[in-house]
């Protein structure tokens, strides 16, 4: 299978010789901008979740997911949220790169942040 | 500084409530005409911190000063409070983004309550006009605010809509942030803001309840999720009244099924043998 590059060098050099015809129209280079908006590099979509443990299955109390650069607005009902486990997302395609770090917790008298942290991208 | 005293308003039960939500609701308790005063007072000077207003001898009548939330305010910080000496006003053009979740600046990480952070609206905050969002209980939960900056969405937080002239006390230190508004509101929000500081040793005189027991009060919080270790929510909420009754030199905890866990389930026991309550026997005739 040819890459988006060659299938673009091949646009844009029929599109070059339609012009020299003189035949040239701007559907040909439509076509070509839309493969050039295919080289550019997916944005990294990101998922912080907040579990009420450091189980996947565990009920999530806290979520913020950023696609294509931008943060989606949740529901304020957390039952509509798009996920209510880490287990959810994970058979949704989110992959996990980040899991709760008992680091924060060797001090007992402290209550640190929202809980148990899982950070997902995909 | 200016201080005053004046009656105070909130029983054991409440001043308990506000130690495990960290805030306390006052709906509607300024008059209509302050309310109107206000809101044009703030269109003339729509700076973010117009402090000048606290010269204004009726907006100290009437919404420092205003009975209800002077006497929760008596009730917190003992008599003699200090009015405050700085006004924010989170003043928005709407419509508008939510904030990020952040604990306020200067915020100390413990039971004490030496100071409170009051919020005002001079107008009706519907959910609609972006309300400031709260998150109960978070006034025992640590994070430096910048650490907060990935949060969004958190379950058991809740909208401080209200209607016009209401006032709402917090421990400073709760986490908060500006909801987002609707979409299609516009117009403007005024939100005022300042501090009312302690300046008497604490010490249990409110509106005293005379079935109110320390030993078998109720600390576990109506606010979930805690965010916290099962129980913990209990020995902070229990800690922070004890501080406010002037009595944390004496605070224990014993832990297990001890005091201050709850004790509803031991309604067949003889309550005053709860293991670890830290008062003993004078302490029972004291409160």
């Amino acid at each position: 299978m040819s890459s988006v590059t060659d299938r673009l060098r091949a646009q844009l050099e029929d599109a070059l010789s339609l012009h020299r015809r003189g035949e040239l129209a701007e559907a040909h280079l439509q076509d070509a901008l839309q493969l050039l908006d295919q080289l550019k590099a997916p944005t990294q979509d990101l998922l912080y979740v907040q579990a009420a443990s450091t189980s996947p299955f565990a009920r999530l109390n806290g979520i913020n997911m950023i696609c294509d650069g931008r943060q989606i607005e949740m529901p304020r009902d957390p039952d509509e949220w798009p996920y209510q486990t880490v287990m959810d997302a994970l058979r949704d395609g989110w992959r996990i790169i980040s899991f709760p770090n008992p680091a924060l917790l060797l001090d007992d008298e402290v209550s640190v942040g929202l809980g148990c942290e899982f950070i997902l991208e995909r | 500084m200016r201080a005053t005293d004046c009656p105070p308003t909130l029983t054991d039960t409440q001043v308990l409530d506000f130690c495990k939500a960290g805030f306390l609701m006052l709906p509607g308790v300024v008059d209509a005409e302050t309310n109107a005063r206000v809101v044009a007072w703030c269109a003339r000077n729509p700076r973010h911190e117009p402090s000048d207003l606290l010269g204004e001898e009726w907006f100290v009548e009437g919404v420092l000063l205003q009975a209800e939330a002077a006497g929760a305010v008596r009730s917190l910080l003992g008599q003699n409070f200090r009015l405050p000496l700085i006004v924010s006003n989170h003043r928005l053009e709407l419509p508008c983004s939510a904030q990020s979740w952040h604990r306020d600046g200067g915020s100390i990480y413990g039971p004490e309550v030496n100071y409170l952070q009051v919020f005002y609206y001079p107008e009706a905050c519907p959910p609609e006009k972006a309300p400031t969002e709260l998150l109960p209980g978070s006034h025992f939960l640590f994070s430096h605010a910048p650490w907060m900056g990935h949060y969004n969405a958190v379950r058991g937080a809740v909208l401080s809509e209200a209607p016009a002239g209401s006032i709402f006390l917090t421990a400073y230190n709760i986490w908060h942030r500006r909801s987002a508004s609707a979409p299609e509101a516009t117009g403007v929000r005024n939100q005022l803001k300042y501090n009312y500081w302690r300046t008497a040793t604490p010490q249990r005189d409110w509106l005293t309840e005379p079935g109110f027991d320390l030993e078998t009060a109720d600390y576990s919080s109506p606010w979930t999720p805690t965010f916290r270790e099962q129980f913990r929510e209990c020995f902070d909420a229990a800690e922070m009244f004890c501080w406010l009754c002037g009595r944390q030199d004496e605070y224990r905890r014993l832990g297990g099924q001890g005091w201050p866990m709850p004790a509803a389930s031991y309604e067949w026991y003889d309550i005053r043998e709860r293991p670890g309550y830290p008062f003993g026997p004078a302490g029972r005739e004291s409160t």
